[in-house]
């Protein structure tokens, strides 16, 4: 590997770096670009600009030569990846595939990555729920992992501030655990999801809700969007394939062309980051060694904040990468905790069934959400053999399907005019929070390196008694309101995927009040190198039920504004 | 254009080619553009026959009106096991002997009802047993590729009843009554 620093030190100098170019660096990108702050950041992957470099969005379905589906071939070869529902023949260049970038699975770990500008904002299902004090307080209250050291008086501004910017659809429910944002319009629930609304209202005493699940879909204030380059959510739900109307959030429709438009961005793709510089005579981190992911070639960019959001996993893999005398362990590991406490959430279990009723109605059109059961377990004090509990989505959908029984014209004919209109489907999908144990942990594999030098990453990450008990709960709590909606044929499943195929993961770099037991500060900042922020999911103490990105964001804004006001001291 | 689209319009240009002086498949090559099936020209017309049988033409377009075979060899050749792979070919194979070599001469009617017997086909494990499984998967699979390859395709999608990639929002309590759509007479 040639060195080939032939620039000069100043044009490699910005006063901020950020690494990962995904939902929570957009984030970070963008809050610092607005307040002036002259910003590199870093993305390992190819450039992926809006609209242009979305090759498939507007094609129609016999444009797909396997009608969607992966070829065998493609699923031998990348047999992790081809796991995600999302994994299609539409969507398939913007995943990683398990060939390209291989990790060590001591336990099997489903590890599922985007590379490339946006990441997996490109990809991800855009259910953005807020976290409440009854989730911030769980790891004191049921005396596991550590205490938060913040609340969500810390964040309620900040999830504001993205929720604005980003587009959130949604009713406010006034429902203790999921506090109410910023909401645009909501998108209505159909008449069987508010009929088991409704029953849940009478069977539990107002307990237990189902609501329509808030969504980062553009639904009203179009002339604000319009200042980002987006506009209403079409309903395509082809979302996975870049939206050309900016309908839905991702960096690429939003946070990085507001951010590049500031003009303090510089977007740097290709840019496999090897370690972050620390200075011991400055007792900081000074900049960023990266690896050209095409030419190898190795260079280094230098600023005075870094803020990391390589996605949780990487970011580990990046701090233990990052040695030096003071920190032969990883970047700010005094403690030998980091890449430990890893965590993420349980969606084995299913649960569903026929209704009967409603027959005379059907829907039409798309809307790009569904139906959210908040958790409703161990909310305000324990209650069952389990620790915490477990959200829940929700949908009723029925559609025609014509007669496929015959052959020749009738069969034609059916086919043509299709006219049988099949039962009401009901089903649940469970969200469950696992607890971080140090047992569950990400390392540096000691001898194994890939193409570009780096250390594989060695994942030891698996289910516990906890999970179990918990997926039989689920099981026979949303059967039983199942049972007392009206449901039939109820089916219970338990699809026994591996962690990580929730896309889930958290932890490693957790956030604590005490530098003894965790590694980031209520800022975000590393204890012991305060001009590192690591604001993704890395940072996460414990992984409560809601989808977590909507947290990343408000952690990453708020913590740039945090890096400014500390520079102006 | 990829590499499996030029292969098949080669495929396409030489057989077309054979077909003029002698107008049998006797020299039958293997078309190159399923390599895993090795299917010849001879069995894709078979698949064709039986294809245009299960969606036959009329006012709108049939299943070989609109290379639905090449569809259904491109899906199982890319997209199934080469298990099933096996058990597609040796049921293609097998069907002239369940169906009569006269197959592609009798009626509509007469074809259909040899298709629907075929698709209900079962067998034990003894050799015959296992080519009457062959010939039931065979027929399962063309009828469901056939019913995919047909509606998801450009002619049906454009022509007949157009797709739109915007679906218009939604209304979560429509009455069945109130929907009013034309017949679409095949």
């Amino acid at each position: 590997m040639a060195n080939l620093n032939i620039r000069n030190k100043q044009e490699r100098t910005y006063e901020a770096i950020v690494i990962g170019s995904g939902i929570s660096g957009g984030w970070a990108a963008k809050e610092l670009c607005d307040l002036g702050v002259k910003t590199l950041m870093l993305e390992r992957g190819r450039n992926v600009e809006h609209v242009k470099d979305y090759p498939t969005t507007n094609m129609l379905p016999y444009e797909f030569e396997h009608r969607g589906q992966i070829p065998e071939d493609i699923k031998k070869d990348n047999p992790v990846v081809s796991r995600c529902y999302a994994f299609r023949e539409d969507a398939m260049h913007f995943f990683v595939k398990d060939q390209e970038h291989p990790y060590v699975q001591e336990k099997p770990f489903d590890w599922i990555r985007g590379y490339q500008v946006g990441g997996k904002s490109l990809l991800w299902a855009r259910q953005v729920q807020r976290w409440s004090d009854l989730d911030f307080e769980g790891p004191a209250r049921d005396g596991f992992a550590v205490d938060w050291p913040i609340r969500y008086k810390d964040l309620e501004k900040w999830y504001s501030h993205v929720e604005k910017f980003a587009g959130v659809s949604g009713f406010k429910d006034g429902i203790d655990v999921l506090p109410d944002g910023e909401f645009l319009p909501g998108y209505d629930l159909n008449i069987v999801e508010k009929h088991f609304a409704d029953q849940l209202k009478k069977h539990y005493g107002g307990d237990r809700h189902l609501i329509s699940a808030r969504c980062a879909h553009i639904h009203g204030n179009v002339d604000f969007y319009a200042q980002q380059g987006r506009t209403m959510c079409q309903n395509r739900n082809l979302c996975q394939r870049g939206c050309p109307f900016g309908g839905y959030f991702s960096s690429n429709s939003s946070t990085i062309p507001w951010a590049l438009k500031t003009g303090n961005l510089t977007l740097r793709p290709d840019a496999v980051v090897e370690s972050i510089i620390y200075d011991e005579e400055k007792g900081k981190a000074t900049g960023v060694r990266v690896i050209d992911r095409l030419t190898k070639e190795v260079e280094e960019f230098y600023a005075d904040v870094i803020f990391l959001n390589a996605a949780a996993l990487n970011s580990n893999l990046v701090l233990m990468n990052s040695t030096s005398n003071r920190f032969p362990n990883g970047l700010g590991n005094d403690n030998g905790l980091l890449g430990k406490y890893v965590a993420f959430h349980n969606y084995r279990a299913q649960v569903s069934g026929i209704h009967e009723g409603h027959t005379e109605y059907t829907t039409s059109g798309g809307r790009p959400t569904s139906g959210y059961f908040p958790r409703f377990r161990n909310v305000h004090k324990q209650e069952t053999d389990f620790l915490r509990g477990y959200a829940a989505g929700f949908s009723a959908s029925r559609g025609v399907r014509p007669n496929t029984e015959a052959l020749g014209m009738d069969l034609k004919n059916n086919l043509l005019n299709p006219d049988q209109y099949g039962p009401w489907y009901v089903g649940s999908h469970m969200m469950g929070e696992t607890i971080p144990k140090e047992s569950n942990y990400v390392k540096l594999d000691p001898t194994q390196k890939d193409e570009w030098g780096m250390p594989l990453l060695s994942i030891n990450i698996d289910y516990d008694d906890n999970d179990e008990k918990m997926i039989k709960d689920y099981q026979e709590q949303m059967s039983d309101m199942f049972e007392k909606a009206g449901f039939t044929n109820i089916r219970v499943n338990d699809d026994h995927r591996r962690p990580g195929l929730d896309i889930h993961e958290m932890g490693g770099v957790r956030m604590g009040k005490d530098p003894k037991t965790s590694l980031l500060n209520a800022n975000h900042q590393l204890h012991a190198v305060p001009n590192v922020y690591v604001t993704d999911g890395a940072s996460m103490t414990s992984t409560s039920t809601q989808n977590p990105s909507l947290t990343y964001m408000a952690f990453a804004a708020r913590a740039a504004h945090h890096a400014v006001a500390e520079s102006k001291k | 254009m990829n590499r499996r689209h030029a292969l098949r319009h080669i495929a396409l240009i030489s057989g077309g080619l054979a077909l003029i002086p002698s107008c049998d498949f006797s020299s039958d090559d293997i078309l190159a553009a399923y390599e895993k099936l090795k299917v010849t020209a001879s069995q894709k017309e078979l698949l064709g026959v039986v294809s245009n049988t299960i969606i036959p033409s009329g006012e709108i377009k049939g299943a070989l009106d609109i290379a639905v075979p090449d569809f259904i060899l491109v899906m199982v050749n890319d997209c199934y096991t080469e298990e099933a792979q096996g058990k597609f070919v040796n049921g293609l194979k097998a069907f002239p002997e369940f169906a009569g070599s006269g197959f592609a001469g009798l009626s509509a009617k007469e074809r259909e009802a040899k298709i629907q017997d075929g698709l209900t086909l079962e067998g034990d494990d003894s050799e015959a047993g296992q080519k009457q499984k062959d010939i039931a998967f065979f027929l399962n699979n063309t009828k469901r590729l056939t019913i995919q390859g047909y509606m998801a395709s450009e002619y049906i999608q454009t022509e007949v009843i157009p797709y739109s990639l915007i679906p218009g929002p939604y209304n979560g309590a429509v009455l069945i009554s109130d929907i009013q759509k034309p017949r679409i007479n095949g």
